[in-house]
């Protein structure tokens, strides 16, 4: 079972997008913001994250960097309320720069892009 | 005896105190002599004005024929001798040698036997000698010896008496022609009436039937000024050739010739120069002296001293004359002056009172033209354009066919009379081109004279300002010619003097001086303009960020939770059966919850899903592309369009984002114009300072945007439309703020709004496989007359 990690400051966020993702077979570990995601990453052999980017204590931005550094391989999906820093998300690394929106089709399809083998 | 003797006396007391003339009581004396003594004849030997010589003058025996000279010099013969020795002499032929030497006298009285001389003189002088003969021997006793002495001694004092008389008859006739002179001298100062006065009265006072005069220009030598009385004879010589010239301070003091005319008349003249200072200033000449008949007489000696005499008074009064008439001119150049420069003054005091150039020109044109100012008939100024180096022409004036009375100060302010249109005269500033560019270049004035021709100095004026003469001064300003102003008296003839072009030289530093004020002043008030509007624009982005900001936390505050519900609808909507009335209910916060997402894209998102969409892209086509979208609403409003558009380069930008603009500014164009118009679209490319541009115009005929309504176009939260979000213009704002560029609104009142925008290419674009319509960013050069 593919593990999947959803890093929310949002509680209400983090619940949504684990229902929906455990509804399509996956693994979803949950973290509060960017330290605690990067805990998990390193205990956990984690097969794709989505990083929030405005969090407490550690934003999406610099625990893409550590994800990285860590896990080159390990694809990193930006999920953000913030849809004009879409232009600079290349220059982050990060392999997708998504804006939430209640419709979550878009998000699935794209992890199962990232998950296929 | 002794009353012979009584009686003797008695008679020559009263012969010589007797009123006849001085020679008839002469005469007398010798008659009586000659009774009293009882001999044949008694002469009167005058002694001649030489002094040297004694001639015979009067004889007892009546006139003496004008043939008849008889004379002795001083010392020689019994006559001279007596004159001499002043003493009684009495000889006899028997004594020869006493004889020899009086031959002459034998010829009055052959054979005399007896000569008795005695001298006529006093104790100073010796008049003459009185001679008496007698053809018989005698002798003369004491007592008539005594009476010969006495005679000679009432004589002498007769003759002293006459000469002192005839002195002083000489003088007072001299001293009252004199005062002839003087009076007509000194009745005028008038130059050439006190000519006029000169040779008239110099002729009468020297009886001359002509007199001419002739006055020279010291510095030339030249004849300056000369007047002519009576008859002149042609064939005298000519008055400057009498003294030599120029003028020397050594020359004759006076010419005297006699020519001969064609008829064999003898014409006499006689001529004498006017010095001052010792330096010749003319000559005076009289000719033939008149007399009753017909017979031209030469002047006499006195006449010459008098003559002489009258030139030192004349040349003083000429010289009163000439300096009179050169302080008359002095003052009447100084109340021109002082006329001229009160004028300048009143001009350049009411020039002061704005800064506004169209109204200066207007008064200067003024000034140029009223009769009050400087009054010529026309004016114009030009202006030098220094960007295309042309004099262009600003403004011009016609003198008013009814010329104001006001005074100065307020005929300047009123309106100009009648214009002359010079607004599309240019000339470049070539020296070929003619006064005009001349003057600008040579930073001097210039006299144009048509009939001079002078090489080089071509008129050049467009048709309907075509004059014979003209002034044109530059109008300087720190060493910098700004313009010219032209003048001339074309429509009245009148000639232009040399002294007025001083006073427009002077008028045109003060023009200049005003204008280049007024110019500065207006380039400080459309600096300080655009500094405002550029304070209020950057007010108006601040607000405008503090707002978009306040929006956007907002915004995406709400997006979260948004998120949340809408998500949480949908796995609500999964669970409910599709016959639940929840079902209904859930979809409803779903689509709400879409709606709203929706709207919190168009203001956060607008900008499109993918940084992909960024590459190099042909302008026009993508208006093309746009204008496809709006098809429908052109056509639906019966709205033309107007596409000129220019070759440009590839331009790096996000095509979805810069369609967006278009189609902002194409669908506002459209709301604006319901009822018809012309949609016009412009490309071009524009050079500014910083690089190349792309610079796109969007025109539309909607009547233009209310005043009130203009400065909140760009604010995202405005709006004249019932629906939408007021964003459009926003939106378009920021994408291209974003791509590096400027949108300019220019608002018509009553015609239509103008979009500028303006998208640099150079710094931001390579340019590579350029298109159909693009071309090397490089080989692009802003059109003439682009916009700024």
């Amino acid at each position: 079972m593919k593990k999947i990690l959803v890093a929310d400051d949002e509680m209400s966020i983090r619940l949504l997008y684990s229902e929906e993702l455990k509804e399509e077979g996956y693994e979803v570990y949950l973290a509060a913001n960017g330290r605690e995601a990067l805990e998990i990453v390193e205990k956990i052999p984690l097969d794709l994250v989505i990083l929030d980017i405005k969090m407490p204590e550690m934003d999406g931005i610099e625990a893409l960097r550590q994800i990285k550094e860590r896990r080159p391989d390990l694809p990193v999906l930006l999920s953000t309320a913030y849809g004009e820093y879409r232009q600079d998300f290349a220059t982050w690394a990060s392999d997708e720069y998504l804006v939430k929106s209640s419709d979550l089709e878009d998000l699935k399809a794209m992890v199962k892009r990232y998950l296929k083998e | 005896m002794a009353s012979d003797r009584a009686a003797f006396l008695t008679q020559m007391v009263e012969v010589l105190t007797s009123t006849v003339s001085f020679g008839e009581r002469l005469n007398n004396m010798v008659h009586l002599l000659a009774r009293h003594l009882k001999v044949d004849l008694a002469l009167y030997f005058a002694l001649d004005k030489t002094k040297e010589t004694l001639f015979l003058n009067i004889s007892s025996q009546g006139p003496i024929p004008p043939h008849m000279r008889v004379e002795f010099p001083l010392g020689q013969g019994v006559v001279g001798e007596t004159a001499v020795t002043r003493k009684v002499r009495v000889v006899h032929r028997l004594q020869p040698e006493a004889l020899s030497a009086n031959a002459p006298l034998e010829k009055l009285h052959p054979n005399f036997h007896t000569l008795a001389a005695f001298p006529v003189a006093d104790d100073n002088f010796l008049y003459g000698v009185l001679v008496l003969l007698d053809k018989q021997d005698r002798t003369f006793g004491a007592a008539e010896r005594q009476s010969m002495q006495l005679a000679g001694l009432m004589l002498a004092g007769t003759l002293r008496q006459a000469i002192v008389q005839e002195e002083a008859k000489k003088r007072i006739a001299e001293l009252s022609v004199l005062f002839e002179v003087g009076k007509a001298l000194s009745a005028t100062v008038e130059l050439d009436e006190l000519l006029e006065r000169i040779v008239s009265t110099t002729a009468k006072v020297i009886t001359a039937r002509g007199a001419a005069l002739e006055i020279i220009d010291r510095a030339t030598g030249e004849t300056r000024v000369s007047s002519r009385y009576g008859q002149i004879p042609a064939v005298c010589p000519a008055l400057k050739e009498m003294f030599p010239r120029p003028a020397k301070t050594t020359g004759p003091p006076h010419f005297e010739t006699q020519s001969v005319d064609a008829d064999g008349r003898t014409h006499y003249c006689l001529a004498v120069p006017l010095t001052f200072k010792g330096q010749l200033q003319g000559t005076l000449c009289v000719y033939d002296k008149f007399s009753p008949n017909e017979v031209y007489l030469p002047f006499d000696p006195e006449n010459r001293q008098l003559l002489i005499t009258m030139a030192g008074l004349i040349v003083n009064a000429i010289e009163n004359a000439l300096t009179f008439q050169q302080v008359e001119d002095l003052a009447e150049r100084n109340e021109r002056m002082v006329q001229n420069l009160t004028v300048l003054q009143e001009i350049s005091q009411v020039l002061l009172t704005t800064v506004q150039e169209e109204r200066l020109l207007e008064m200067i044109l003024q000034g140029l033209t009223l009769e009050q100012g400087l009054g010529f008939d026309r004016g114009v100024v030009l202006m030098v354009d220094e960007a295309s180096q042309t004099l262009t022409g600003a403004k011009g004036a016609e003198r008013a066919a009814q010329p104001s009375q006001a005074a100065l100060p307020a005929a300047l302010l009123s309106p100009l009379p009648q214009e002359v249109p010079v607004a599309d005269w240019q000339i470049p500033l070539r020296p070929d081109q003619g006064a005009l560019a001349l003057a600008v270049l040579k930073k001097r004035p210039y006299h144009y004279q048509e009939h001079l021709k002078e090489p080089g100095l071509p008129a050049v004026l467009p048709g309907k300002l075509a004059a014979r003469e003209f002034f044109v001064v530059p109008l300087i300003v720190k060493d910098r010619a700004t313009g010219v102003i032209l003048v001339d008296n074309q429509a009245s003839g009148r000639p232009l003097e040399s002294e007025p072009l001083n006073v427009l030289n002077m008028f045109a530093s003060q023009a200049a001086l005003v204008l280049e004020n007024a110019h500065l002043y207006s380039t400080i008030e459309a600096n300080n303009r655009e500094l405002l509007l550029i304070r209020e624009r950057m007010l108006e982005s601040d607000r405008l960020a503090a707002l978009s900001s306040l929006a956007s936390g907002m915004a995406h505050e709400i997006r979260n939770p948004l998120v949340s519900i809408g998500g949480f609808a949908r796995r609500i909507s999964k669970l409910v059966e599709e016959t639940s009335p929840l079902r209904g209910y859930v979809e409803v916060i779903q689509e709400e919850v879409t709606r709203l997402e929706k709207l919190l894209r168009e203001i956060l998102d607008f900008t499109g899903e993918n940084l992909s969409y960024y590459g190099d892209h042909d302008l026009v086509k993508l208006i093309e592309d746009t204008l496809v979208l709006v098809q429908r609403d052109l056509d639906a409003a019966n709205i033309k369009v107007v596409k000129e558009f220019a070759p440009l380069p590839r331009l790096h930008c996000d095509h979805r984002q810069i369609k967006q603009v278009f189609y902002n500014l194409f669908s506002n164009a459209c709301q604006a114009m319901p009822h018809g118009g012309t949609l016009t679209i412009r490309t071009y490319p524009l050079e500014k300072e910083d690089g190349l541009y792309e610079a796109i115009t969007v025109t539309d005929t909607g009547g233009g945007i209310p005043m009130e309504v203009l400065h909140n176009i760009f604010n995202p939260f405005f709006s004249t439309k019932d629906y939408g979000t007021g964003l459009g213009l926003a939106i378009a704002q920021r994408i291209v703020s974003r791509h590096y560029g400027q949108i300019e609104v220019n608002n018509e009142m009553g015609k239509g709004v103008t979009f500028l925008i303006t998208l640099p290419v150079a710094k931001y674009c390579l340019v590579k496989d350029a298109g159909q319509n693009a071309v090397p960013a490089s080989a692009l050069k802003a059109p003439k007359g682009g916009r700024r």
